[in-house]
């Protein structure tokens, strides 16, 4: 399934058939699911206005990113993998260290190296590095598969988490690194928000296109099948596990794109930006959107996105629990998705 | 024809209708409440500091609206949370400028979000004013970001002042791996070497561990004369004052103000005994602070992390009386200046004020000794104050 081709397979025939319209849209979770997400989405930017819709964008793309990447993994390989969140932490903190030209006062922790890069030089680094250790993971884990594979995931946000906080001398462990660079591109600085979002959004669109190539390559073709049986595809005279390898890498290094877009957004990072509980949201996102769609990916971010922000506008809470409420509710929500639509809200594929 | 013309007319009285009730809304505007933006981490690492800091200044704001509010208007508090990380405070703080439109924001309770909207209150003059960051970072944060309470900094010098006074030369210590903890023991090391003493054996743990006793057993191991305890939760502390003892330990033990909070004593028991802490605390002879901690238990039916709470609630006062002198709460350099100016006596102390870089100066330490059981009640919280730090 190539991107967005049933929105706009569905369009088409709307477009020569005006009436058609409801017959067909009445019983499409799908449609409907589409334009509440994409519906909402557009309200709340007109009624809560530009600045905020700026920041919630850029949160948004930054999840996208990371959703489309996974997406590819978990959705057409099939690889359940809940350790993505160590390779955004990667790229997190290649960019961070790289860039970042804060002096700290020496008495409270060690001395970390500043190299103060530009952000265009860090970023292949960023990407590169994410790949390299998802190579050398990745190697590991070919042997494991199903709920192994899960653990064995598990086990890497783990790892992942614990190296940023404990190798004090590079990442300065919890106290997290200050003053991440801002992309700049000649004198244009992407200091403003609006920017920072305008390439978010081509570093997404970016992502989109790789993924989409590749779904709809013969290679992509491949990746379904190790999903749908591994040993037939073998039979075939296909090595699935340097298929599994290829677009592990390749996943991880879109991830490792996002979180160097993540440090330099917002500019300071610690730690508790990459906890396992981020990965299991991250998950929860691929599936809520949709497995085995790149469409799906960028709604389901979009739905989470929305959801989440959208909840602050509840009116009528008592302000004490005003946080606690909105993860209650939160909750809820996707259990009930999952509950009536276990294969998220545009995908055709089941877990 | 009539028709049209009744309408034309029914339409013009509607429209002037319009905008005479939206001129007097305009002009009733100015009367409305201040409002302030709140950012606490309510949920995530830190939800217990947050959710204390949310429910002291409440406490404030409904005695100072009850008493008439500030210059007649009322104030009104717009909560956001932070859940303790840098990009959630990000977007935080982007819904309370943007939506809201406030210029001035008490919090946060953890400072790695304070450490992540702080560039950006920096840059747009947003005031950033907390109770219960402690990281010392913050000092460097900019212009208009202040706080009441005292850096890690501050705590682990005095504590390492404490350690050499009361004769320890061989130390162990054992921290959780956060900003605070760390902090409080890289400060409290660096202070204890400085006067001569020894670190013979160190251990971290990430946050969540429960079983401490190989990590203890290290410690032991290296014949220290005492061992220094720095947790950032109260049930990680509690358990190593408990293993500890188990382990056959008898000698002194210190600690930040984590390790002996409500929940580490209840799980710690007899164990915590005779345990040293070093922290900012209420002074008992406070009239004005057992008053406002009577007053959070009406309310909320429990007192938890007293200092803090006080610092939160002080926040209040202190954004009232500059309000009061600015009028408007749009005005962020002229609260900012006003903050640099302000000197304050309240819960957390008497006549503290702001040094340049948005310090509080005036608040100091004090060491806390843990009763033993039978003696601890929910009044003394299980300890007594044993007098301020000695400053070198």
């Amino acid at each position: 399934m190539s991107i967005a081709s049933a929105p706009i397979r569905g369009l088409q025939e709307v477009a020569r058939d005006p009436r058609s319209w409801w017959r067909r849209s009445k019983g499409s979770v799908e449609l409907w699911a589409n334009l509440i997400v994409l519906g909402w989405a557009l309200v709340f930017m007109l009624w809560r206005g530009g600045g905020f819709a700026v920041t919630v964008g850029s949160v948004f793309a930054i999840w996208a990113v990371l959703a489309v990447s996974l997406n590819l993994v978990v959705g057409y390989t099939g690889l359940l993998s809940v350790g993505h969140i160590g390779f955004f932490g990667i790229g997190a903190y290649a960019m961070a260290v790289l860039t970042s030209s804060a002096s700290y006062e020496q008495l409270r922790t060690e001395a970390i190296p500043t190299f103060g890069w530009p952000f265009f030089a860090a970023l292949p680094i960023s990407v590169v590095l994410a790949g390299l250790v998802a190579l050398v993971v990745g190697i590991a884990f070919n042997r494991f598969r199903d709920d192994i594979y899960v653990l064995v995931s598990f086990g890497f946000a783990v790892i992942a988490f614990t190296t940023f906080l404990s190798w004090r001398s590079l990442t300065r462990g919890a106290f997290g690194i200050h003053q991440v660079a801002r992309p700049a591109i000649g004198p244009l600085v992407f200091d403003g928000e609006l920017e920072f979002l305008a390439l978010l959004l081509v570093f997404l669109g970016l992502a989109v296109l790789i993924s989409w190539l590749i779904v709809t390559s013969s290679f992509g073709r491949v990746l379904t099948a190790i999903r749908e049986d591994e040993e037939a595809i073998e039979v075939f005279g296909y090595r699935t596990t340097h298929y599994k390898l290829a677009i592990w890498v390749i996943s991880a290094m879109m991830a490792g794109l996002a979180g160097a877009l993540l440090a330099s957004w917002s500019t300071f990072i610690d730690p508790n930006s990459f906890v396992l509980l981020e990965s299991v949201l991250l998950v929860s996102i691929v599936i809520l959107g949709g497995l085995a769609s790149i469409w799906g990916s960028l709604l389901g971010a979009l739905a989470f996105v929305m959801l989440e922000e959208g909840m602050r506008f509840v009116p009528f809470l008592p302000s004490e629990f005003i946080g606690q409420i909105r993860q209650v509710i939160l909750g809820i929500l996707l259990v009930l998705l999952m509950l009536f639509r276990p294969q998220g809200l545009v995908g055709r594929f089941k877990l | 024809m009539m028709g049209i013309s009744f309408i034309k007319r029914l339409v013009a009285i509607t429209l002037l209708a319009v905008l005479v009730m939206v001129a007097a809304g305009c002009g009733e505007e100015e009367k409305g409440p201040f409002r302030i933006g709140v950012m606490e981490s309510v949920t995530g690492a830190g939800e217990t500091y947050g959710t204390v800091a949310v429910q002291a200044k409440q406490l404030a704001v409904d005695e100072i609206n009850e008493a008439g509010g500030i210059n007649g208007r009322l104030l009104e508090l717009v909560v956001e949370d932070s859940k303790c990380n840098a990009q959630d405070a990000i977007t935080a703080y982007n819904k309370l400028t943007d939506v809201d439109e406030v210029k001035i924001i008490l919090g946060t309770s953890c400072s790695g979000a304070m450490l992540g909207a702080a560039p950006l209150a920096e840059r747009e003059g947003v005031v950033m004013f907390s109770g219960l960051a402690t990281n010392p970072d913050i000092a460097e944060a900019g212009d208009y970001i202040f706080r009441t309470s005292l850096s890690d900094a501050t705590v682990g010098v005095d504590t390492g002042n404490v350690l050499w006074a009361d004769g320890i030369r061989n130390l162990a210590t054992i921290n959780e791996s956060t900003d605070y903890a760390e902090g409080v023991r890289r400060t409290t090391t660096a202070q204890f070497e400085k006067l001569g003493g020894q670190i013979v054996a160190a251990e971290s743990y990430p946050t969540d561990t429960t079983d401490f006793r190989t990590q203890l057993s290290k410690l032991l191991n290296a014949n220290p004369d005492a061992v220094h305890v720095a947790s950032q939760a109260e049930a990680s502390g509690g358990t190593i004052l408990k293993q500890l003892r188990e382990l056959g330990y008898d000698g002194p033990i210190y600690a930040d103000v984590v390790p002996i909070g409500t929940t580490a004593l209840e799980i710690a028991g007899e164990a915590a005994t005779g345990v040293k802490a070093i922290t900012p605390d209420l002074d008992p002879a406070n009239a004005k602070a057992q008053e406002v901690l009577a007053a959070f238990k009406e309310k909320y039916d429990y007192v938890t992390l007293p200092w803090f709470l006080g610092s939160a609630y002080d926040n209040i006062y202190i954004t009232a009386e500059c309000l009061k002198k600015t009028g408007d709460d749009q005005n962020a350099d002229g609260f900012r200046d006003c903050l640099y100016d302000i000197t304050w006596s309240g819960t957390i102390g008497d006549n503290y004020s702001f040094d340049e870089k948005g310090e509080v100066v005036g608040l100091a330490n004090a060491v806390l000794e843990v009763l033993p059981v039978a003696e601890r009640t929910e009044e003394n919280g299980g300890y007594r104050v044993l007098g301020a730090a000695p400053s070198n």
